[in-house]
Formats: structure tokens, sequence, C-alpha cells
């Protein structure tokens, strides 16, 4: 129900628009960007209140910046600007009968897949506890 | 034809769905960590039946079991006559006694459940569920090959497979990418940045920067 939601609303932004997102990387239009800055900007501000109003402490994972950080963030930023996609976008082309957004899941999948190979085979350091959150 | 929605509301969406995900889920929302858990998964089978024990164990439990075991291996005698010198102290084996003796139940909410495989298939199935709900309520549903894009048919789609291609390594970059940043554009953009996490601040940065430096090389080859 909550991706249902999400993925509604990732649509109606915008962000599965491959010429969206362009727009977005090549600052033609600032809206997307506006909206995930006002989303952030939302989150901070809410995150202290939950905290503050919490019968528990919330359990929020740490994530801390490892060997993976930098490099996997360019990695993605590439594969995003190319695509079109970020993981659920693939999944929300998919559902507005974007066929070939296929192609792009396929792609994620084998792409992680691929590199937790070569995690194990040659870095093995931890990303800390954030993988599973 | 998608309309999309003004930045404020668009914001207000991508907030509300967040803190919806924590209040319902109790997890920060996390898109990629869920392919990663699928792949594990399919690379690994499933979790055996002693870690799952191991999740719902506390982390004093586990402790407890540890120092036991660690005794049995290589005995207590040494550790316990070193600590007769401050007699006041009780020595580490009683003071890890009576939580060896709790029942392991007692605490089981201390450490995150394993979520199954299900539920991260029925979150993803739902995005798809999302994206053909928008595109039904515009009337724009059409089942189309290409994608959406008349700036990605001139850059990349002039024969049929040159697109499919592009989208292919595309999403390979973008799965690589975000398991080897442990995490994506709602972990780590939404979630992580707002939490002010340093490694989420500096893969966004990372992502955002090398996106538009991407697409600013895309923009000088059409």
């Amino acid at each position: 129900m909550l991706g249902v939601v999400l993925g509604f609303a990732l649509s109606r932004i915008g962000f599965s628009s491959w010429d969206e997102v362009h727009r977005m990387f090549t600052f033609e239009s600032l809206r997307m960007f506006l909206a995930f800055v006002v989303g952030v900007t939302l989150l901070t501000l809410a995150w202290p209140v939950v905290r503050r109003f919490s019968a528990t402490p919330p359990r929020w994972s740490a994530r801390p910046i490892h060997r993976g950080t930098l490099v996997g963030g360019l990695l993605f930023g590439v594969g995003w600007a190319l695509s079109g996609a970020c993981p659920s976008i693939a999944l929300v082309q998919l559902g507005e009968g974007q066929a070939a957004a296929l192609f792009t899941l396929a792609g994620i999948f084998v792409g992680n897949w691929l590199y937790s190979w070569v995690h194990e085979r040659y870095f093995r350091w931890s990303a800390g506890s954030c993988v599973d959150d | 034809m998608i309309h999309h929605w003004p930045w404020w509301l668009g914001g207000l969406a991508l907030a509300g769905v967040a803190l919806t995900h924590w209040f319902v889920l109790g997890r920060q929302m996390a898109v990629s960590g869920r392919f990663t858990a699928i792949v594990n998964r399919w690379r690994f089978g499933a979790p055996d039946p002693s870690a799952r024990a191991l999740q719902s164990a506390s982390r004093a439990d586990l402790l407890a079991a540890l120092q036991a075991a660690t005794y049995a291996e290589f005995g207590a005698e040494e550790e316990a006559s070193s600590s007769d010198a401050s007699s006041t102290e009780p020595s580490a084996r009683e003071r890890e006694a009576p939580a060896a003796a709790a029942p392991i139940e007692s605490s089981a909410a201390e450490l995150p459940r394993v979520r199954t495989l299900a539920e991260h298939a029925v979150f993803l199935g739902s995005l798809v569920l999302g994206g053909l709900l928008s595109a039904l309520l515009a009337g724009s549903l059409e089942f189309s090959l290409a994608p959406n894009g008349e700036i990605f048919a001139a850059l990349f789609a002039k024969t049929p497979w040159s697109g499919a291609l592009v989208l292919l390594v595309g999403g390979m970059l973008v799965g690589a990418g975000t398991r080897m940043a442990a995490g994506c554009t709602s972990g780590h953009g939404l979630c992580g940045v707002s939490r002010l996490q340093p490694g989420s601040l500096l893969a966004t940065v990372a992502f955002f920067g090398a996106a538009v430096a991407t697409a600013f090389v895309l923009r000088g080859l059409s």
C-alpha cells in the first residue's frame, strides 16, 4: 500500500520520465530538484519531533562514510543520468507501461549481483549496518 | 500525458511517504536495500534458521552466551583468580550469570527483524502498481517498448537495441553503485541526508554531481 503511494508520487513528480530527469540534471528545470530539497528539509525538521515524541528511542541506523561511499555514489550518478532511473523508478516506469524499463531493472539486479561478488572477492570492507535498513 | 505536480506538492509527498514508512514499518525508507536483500537471497539462499534465532536474541543474551562458550572452551580460572585482587567486585562470570539465565524472548525487540522475501517483493511490486495507477488516472497508459522520452530517443534510440543497451548499462551502474555506496536516492538522499548522516551526505553529493556531469556530457553529444 505504501509502495503504491510512493510509486504514484514518484510518477506524478516526474522522476519516471527520462526527459524530466535529464532536464533536472542539466538545470533546465529546477522543479524536481526543488521537490527533493523541500522533501529533505521537511524531513530534517520532522525527525527531531518524531524522536521527541516516540515512546522508545527510535533505532535509526547510522550511515557512516566507508570506502565505497564516494565511488559507489559516483557510479550510481552516472547510471542514473544514463538510464533515467534510480532503483524504485525502474519499477514505476514499468507500471506506466514503459516496457524498456525491463532492461534497466535487469541491469540493476545484475549490477547489484556483480558488485556483491566483486566486493567479496576483492574488497570485503564493512559498509556499516545499513544494507538491510 | 502525466501532468507533473508543482515542486512544493512533490516535496510534501516525498516527506510524507518517508515519514509514513517510518511510522508503519518502523524503519527508514531505503529501496536499494530491498534489491540487495533479494540479490542476497538469490545468491546465498534462505537464511539459516539459527541466524533467525540470533536475530531474536538480545545483545546481553548474545554476550552472555559468547562468554559462557569461551569459559567452556578455555576455562574461567585465570579470569576468576585475577579478579580476586579486587574481591569487592563480583567476577565477570557472576556479573553475567543473571543475563545468561534470562529467557531469550525477554528483549526480542532490541534487534530489527529480518524481513522476508515476500515483504520486499510486495513493496517493489506495489511500486509498479503505483506507476500503473498514475498512468491510468492520467489516461496515458500505453504500452511502449521505447522509454517515454524525446531527448532520450534523439540521443540513443537511433537503432532499436542501442536504447536498450544504454538502459541495461545504466541500470548495471545503478545496481553496482547503490550496493557499493550502501544506499540510493531514498535511503541516502532522502532519509540519510535529512538525518545529517555523513555517509549519506557524501553519497548524495557524489551521485547528484556525477549525474549532472553525465547529463551535461550527454547534452554535448546531442
